[in-house]
């Protein structure tokens, strides 16, 4: 099956808790549709670049997903519905990234590195 | 009446001769000898759009892409290289155009 990256961003007001709800919603709509997903990784609460239908902050969550393409325009469909979803996006790859992505490497090492100048 | 242009050439001929990795207003694009492909070639890092701090190098201070024959990208890594930037701005991890001199908040 095809492997693609899929990031959301949901917007500022909704709390940590509802991320998540959403994004089980998502990964079991997958899931239902006969996909899976490897990976999920939440990147919080980050600025954005530029205000995006009047948010200057939003929720980061990326997925790796293996599915097929119905099950992932299925999602597609209800992340556009979905109100407190800003953005998406889906990339189709060839092969799925193992390990943290370069947003939690960049915040895992600068983590480490205010450790140890503790 | 071509004896009075200025001398100010269009290529941009600034203190810095080359792309060191420096992100700067002036380039100095000029005379210096074309480095290789920073991501051609053993250990070289792989483009990501969600690798912010990577995509930047490649951007000037406005947001706007470095054409390659300031960078020496090779001109396939230069497509994908840009594809990233493009996606990196749709999903607002880099801005379309930056302020220069800080991002004042000011809305």
């Amino acid at each position: 099956m095809p492997f693609y990256e899929s990031i959301f961003i949901a917007r500022q007001d909704v709390t940590p808790a509802q991320v998540e709800a959403l994004t089980t919603q998502f990964t079991d709509l997958l899931k239902a549709n006969g996909g899976k997903v490897t990976k999920t990784e939440s990147w919080g609460l980050r600025r954005l670049a530029y205000r995006v239908n009047k948010n200057r902050k939003g929720h980061y969550v990326m997925f790796n997903i293996d599915a097929p393409a119905p099950a992932v325009q299925e999602m597609e469909r209800n992340m556009k519905i979905n109100e407190d979803v800003l953005r998406f996006l889906t990339v189709k790859v060839d092969e799925l990234e193992e390990g943290p992505s370069p947003m939690l490497r960049k915040q895992k090492e600068r983590f480490e590195g205010e450790g140890e100048a503790a | 009446m071509m004896n009075d242009r200025p001398a100010r050439a269009p290529r941009e001929d600034g203190a810095e001769g080359g792309f060191a990795g420096k992100r700067s207003g002036s380039f100095g694009g000029g005379f210096r000898r074309r480095k290789s492909c920073p991501f051609t070639g053993t250990n070289a890092p792989k483009i990501d759009y969600k690798d912010v701090k990577l995509l930047s190098r490649y951007v000037t201070e406005r947001g706007k892409i470095i054409p390659s024959r300031i960078s020496a990208v090779s001109t396939k890594k230069q497509r994908e290289l840009a594809q990233a930037i493009k996606r990196a701005r749709f999903l607002a991890l880099m801005p379309y155009a930056a302020q220069v001199g800080g991002a004042n908040e000011r809305d």
